[in-house]
C-alpha cells in the first residue's frame, strides 16, 4: 500500500523523467512563494502610506518580500525552467539531479528561515534581503549548486549545436551566485560604508536584470519557438540581447544614489552604460516579435507564449524608465524616491512574473503530463498582472516624481527648519498616488493567486495527456 | 488478456527504461488521442516504434524548430544527422508544417537541437569575465572615491552606545525609508553639510521618511525618541528603553550633537 501511494505521489509530481519531476517541484514551490511574497509586497506598499497601522514596518516587510519573491518565487521557478530545458537542449541527462534537488530543498528552507530571522529582528538591514552575513553565506553557497548542475550537464552534452536559450541559461546561473558573493564583500570590515551601500544596489539591480530578466528571456525564446513550431528570427540578435542584459545589469541600481558620496565619475558611467538595459530588452522583444511575424493570432490559444511576450515588452517599458532616470539631470529628481520602488516592483512582479509564467505555462503540461485546467485562468493572470503591476508602476513612479519635484521646489528646506519633517509636505499629492498604488497592488495579488491556482490545478487535477518522455540510454549523471 | 497486456507493458517499460505506471498512463493518453488501443500503443513502444499523433495533439515537438540560416555558421560544420542516441523522445510529434522538420522528429530519433556549433564553456568563461569587469567598475571603482583630504570629514567616532545604536538602526531596517546622505544638489539644501565618501553611517537609498543625518539639529533627543516610539505617524518599534537611548545616541552623534 505504501509503495502504491508513493508511486501515485511521484506520478502527481511529474510523470516523465526525473528532470521533469524536478522541474515540476520547482514550479509548485515557486508558485507558493509568489502568493506569500505578493502579499508581503502589497503590505509593504501599504505601510508606505499607513506606517503606523501594522506591527512590522516597511523596512522589514520590504526585505521579507524581496527575499520571498526573488529567491523563493523567481529564482526557484526559473531554475525549474532551466532543469526542464537543459536535457532537451543538450541531449544529455541532467548532471547531478540530486544536487539540484538538494538546492531546491535548501533554498526553500533558507528563504523560510530568512523570513523568520527578519521577523525576529535578527537581520542586518542590508538591502535587498536584510540578512546578516551568517544567513547570506549559506544562500550564496546553495546558489552555486544550480550553476554546477548546468555546467556538468553541458560537459556531458551530446548535441553540439546550441540553441540561443542555452546562452541565457549559462549567464543567469553563473551570475546568480557571483552577485551574492559581491554582496558579501560589503560585509567585510575593511570595506567602507559607501562601498557596502553600492554592493547592496549591485545585488538589487543585478539579480533582477542579470538573473531574472536574463533567464526569463532565454526561456521565452524556447517557449515561443517550441509552442508555435516556428524558426527563431535571428540567433545573432538573441546573443546580442544576452550580452546587453549582462552588461546592463547593475547600472540602474547605482543610479538610485546619484550625486551621493560615491565618486563623481560613476554618474557618467551609469548614464552611458545604463543604456544597455533598454537596448538589450528591446533587442530581445524585437527578435521574438519578428519570430512571431504572421503568427500573432495564435498567441490567444497559447497563454505561455502570451505571458512571455507581455513580459518582454514589460521589460522594455521598465528598462526605458530606468535608463531615463539614470541620467544625472533626471536622477536629481527621481533618486531616493518611490520612482525606483516602482521600477523594482515592475521588473520583479511585472516582467519577471510574466516571463516566469511564459515558461511555466508551456513546460508544466509536458513535465507533469497534465493539461492546464483552463487557459482562461492563465489569461486572467496575464490581465491582472499587466493591470495591477502597470498601475503600481505608474502611480508609484508619479508619486516619486511629485516628491522629487517638491524637494526641488524647496519644501525640503523651509519646512525642515519649522517642522523637522518635510517629506510629508512633499508627499501630500504623493500620498494619494501611493494609496492608488496599494489598490493596484491588490489587483496584482489577485493575479498571483490565479497563477498559483493554474500551477496547482495542473499538477493535481489537470487532465492527463500524452507527453514527452525523456529516455536515456545511459545514466551519465550516476 | 490481462496477462498479455501486462507483459506488453513490462516490455514497453523495459524498452523505455521507465516505471510501468508512467508508461501505462502515457500509453492510455496516447491511445485516446490516436484512436488506437492501449495495447497497440504499448506494443509499438515495446518494439521500439513510435506512434503518430494528430496535429492537434497536446504533445508538441520536442526540439525547437530550426532557426533561420545563419551567416556566422559558415565556418562550422552544419549538422544534418541526428546526434548520438543518448536521449530519445517517445510520442514523436508530427513534422512541423511551416519549418523544415528536424531529422530527429521525422525519424523518431533523438531531437536535433538547432543552433550553431559553439562552445558553451566559452560562454561560461566570458560570462564570468563580464561579471568581473562590471564588478570592478561598479563596486571596486566606488571604493576609490576620494574627497579633498583634511578639509572636512563625514567619519564619526561613535561611542559604544552609538555603535550599538548603529547596529539597531541597521537591523530594524531604518535605512529602507531614511537616508543619512546629503547630496550637493538643490533638493538637499538645508539638510546639513554634504556627506563625503569617508562616511561611516548607513547611507540608505530611499527617502520615504526624512534624511536623518542632521535630525538631532532639528529635534531634541526626547522628540526623536517619541517619533521612534510611534508619534507623528511613524511606525512603532518594540525597543527597550536602553535600546531606544542607544538609537537616539547614534542619531545625535551622527549630527555632532551632544546632550
Amino acid at each position: 500500500m505504501a509503495a502504491t501511494q508513493k508511486a501515485d505521489i511521484r506520478t502527481l509530481l511529474g510523470a516523465g523523467a526525473d528532470e521533469d519531476r524536478l522541474a515540476v517541484s520547482h514550479f509548485l514551490i515557486g508558485a507558493g512563494f509568489l502568493v506569500g511574497g505578493g502579499l508581503l509586497q502589497a503590505l509593504a506598499i501599504f505601510t508606505l502610506r499607513f506606517d503606523d497601522l501594522l506591527p512590522i514596518g516597511y523596512g522589514l516587510l520590504e526585505a521579507m518580500a524581496n527575499l520571498t519573491l526573488v529567491l523563493g518565487f523567481a529564482v526557484i521557478s526559473l531554475l525549474g525552467g532551466v532543469y526542464y530545458v537543459l536535457p532537451r537542449l543538450t541531449g544529455a541527462r541532467l548532471w547531478g539531479a540530486d544536487l539540484a534537488r538538494l538546492a531546491l530543498l535548501a533554498l526553500t528552507g533558507l528563504v523560510l528561515a530568512g523570513d523568520l530571522v527578519l521577523v525576529l529582528g535578527l537581520g542586518s538591514g542590508r538591502q535587498p534581503f536584510g540578512l546578516d552575513w551568517w544567513a547570506s553565506i549559506p544562500i550564496a553557497l546553495v546558489l552555486f549548486l544550480p550553476a554546477g548542475v548546468t555546467i556538468g550537464t553541458l560537459r556531458n552534452r551530446r548535441e553540439t549545436r546550441s540553441f540561443v536559450t542555452l546562452w541565457f541559461v549559462i549567464g543567469g546561473v553563473i551570475w546568480l551566485p557571483m552577485l551574492f558573493l559581491a554582496h558579501l564583500i560589503g560585509e567585510l570590515p575593511v570595506v567602507g560604508a559607501v562601498t557596502a551601500s553600492v554592493s547592496e544596489l549591485f545585488l538589487s539591480a543585478g539579480v533582477l536584470t542579470m538573473v531574472i530578466i536574463t533567464l526569463g528571456t532565454g526561456l521565452v525564446y524556447y517557449t515561443v519557438v517550441k509552442e508555435l513550431d516556428i524558426p527563431l528570427a535571428s540567433r545573432q540578435l538573441g546573443i546580442v540581447g544576452f550580452w546587453s542584459l549582462g552588461f546592463a545589469g547593475v547600472w540602474w541600481g547605482l543610479a538610485q544614489t546619484v550625486f551621493g558620496p560615491g565618486p563623481d565619475w560613476i554618474a557618467g558611467v551609469v548614464a552611458a552604460l545604463g543604456l544597455a538595459f533598454p537596448i538589450g530588452a528591446l533587442i530581445n522583444a524585437a527578435n521574438v516579435s519578428m519570430t512571431l511575424e504572421g503568427h500573432w493570432d495564435e498567441m490567444g490559444d497559447r497563454p505561455g507564449v502570451a505571458s512571455g511576450v507581455y513580459g518582454l515588452y514589460f521589460a522594455v517599458t521598465v528598462a526605458v524608465m530606468a535608463s531615463f532616470a539614470s541620467f544625472p539631470t533626471i536622477g536629481s529628481v527621481t533618486a531616493l524616491t518611490t520612482y525606483w520602488e516602482a521600477i523594482e516592483y515592475a521588473i520583479l512582479l511585472g516582467a519577471g512574473s510574466l516571463l516566469v509564467a511564459g515558461t511555466t505555462f508551456e513546460a508544466l503540461p509536458r513535465a507533469a503530463g497534465r493539461r492546464l485546467p483552463t487557459s482562461d485562468r492563465a489569461r486572467t493572470f496575464n490581465r491582472l498582472t499587466i493591470v495591477g503591476v502597470g498601475g503600481v508602476l505608474v502611480s508609484l513612479a508619479a508619486a516619486g516624481l511629485v516628491t522629487g519635484y517638491s524637494w526641488l521646489g524647496g519644501s525640503n528646506t523651509a519646512a525642515f527648519q519649522d517642522a523637522g519633517d518635510t517629506w510629508a509636505v512633499g508627499a501630500g499629492a504623493a500620498g494619494v498616488l501611493t494609496l492608488v498604488a496599494v489598490g493596484f497592488a491588490i489587483v496584482t495579488v489577485l493575479g498571483q493567486f490565479a497563477y498559483a491556482s493554474v500551477v496547482a490545478g495542473t499538477i493535481f487535477s489537470g487532465k492527463v495527456v500524452a507527453q514527452d518522455l525523456l529516455v536515456a540510454d545511459g545514466d551519465e549523471d550516476e | 488478456m490481462v496477462t498479455k497486456m501486462s507483459e506488453t507493458l513490462s516490455a514497453a517499460a523495459a524498452a523505455l527504461g521507465l516505471p510501468e505506471a508512467i508508461v501505462e498512463r502515457s500509453a492510455a493518453a496516447r491511445a485516446e488521442e490516436t484512436g488506437m488501443s492501449v495495447d497497440e500503443v504499448l506494443a509499438a513502444w515495446a518494439g521500439g516504434k513510435t506512434v503518430e499523433t494528430p496535429a492537434s495533439s497536446a504533445a508538441e515537438p520536442e526540439a525547437p524548430a530550426p532557426e533561420a540560416p545563419e551567416e556566422d555558421t559558415a565556418g562550422a560544420p552544419e549538422e544534418t544527422a541526428a546526434p548520438p542516441a543518448s536521449a530519445a523522445i517517445i510520442d514523436v510529434p508530427p513534422a512541423p508544417t511551416r519549418a523544415p522538420a528536424p531529422v530527429a522528429a521525422a525519424s523518431g530519433k533523438p531531437p536535433t537541437l538547432i543552433g550553431s556549433s559553439d562552445r558553451p564553456m566559452t560562454v561560461v568563461m566570458a560570462s564570468i569575465g563580464l561579471f568581473l569587469a562590471v564588478f570592478m567598475i561598479a563596486v571596486v571603482g566606488s571604493s576609490t572615491a576620494q574627497d579633498e583630504p583634511g578639509a572636512r570629514t563625514s567619519h564619526v567616532d561613535y561611542s559604544a552606545a552609538g555603535e550599538n545604536g548603529r547596529d539597531l538602526y541597521a537591523s530594524l531596517g531604518c535605512a529602507a525609508c531614511h537616508t543619512q546622505m546629503v547630496r550637493p544638489i538643490v533638493s538637499d539644501v538645508g539638510l546639513g553639510p554634504v556627506t563625503l565618501s569617508d562616511m561611516n553611517q548607513i547611507p540608505g537609498s530611499r527617502r520615504f521618511g526624512p534624511d536623518l543625518s542632521g535630525v538631532a539639529n532639528r529635534m531634541s533627543g526626547a522628540q526623536i525618541g517619541a517619533v521612534v516610539g510611534g508619534f507623528g505617524g511613524h511606525g512603532t518599534t518594540s525597543l527597550s528603553t536602553g535600546e531606544l537611548d542607544d538609537l537616539v545616541t547614534y542619531l545625535m552623534e551622527t549630527a555632532g550633537v551632544t546632550e
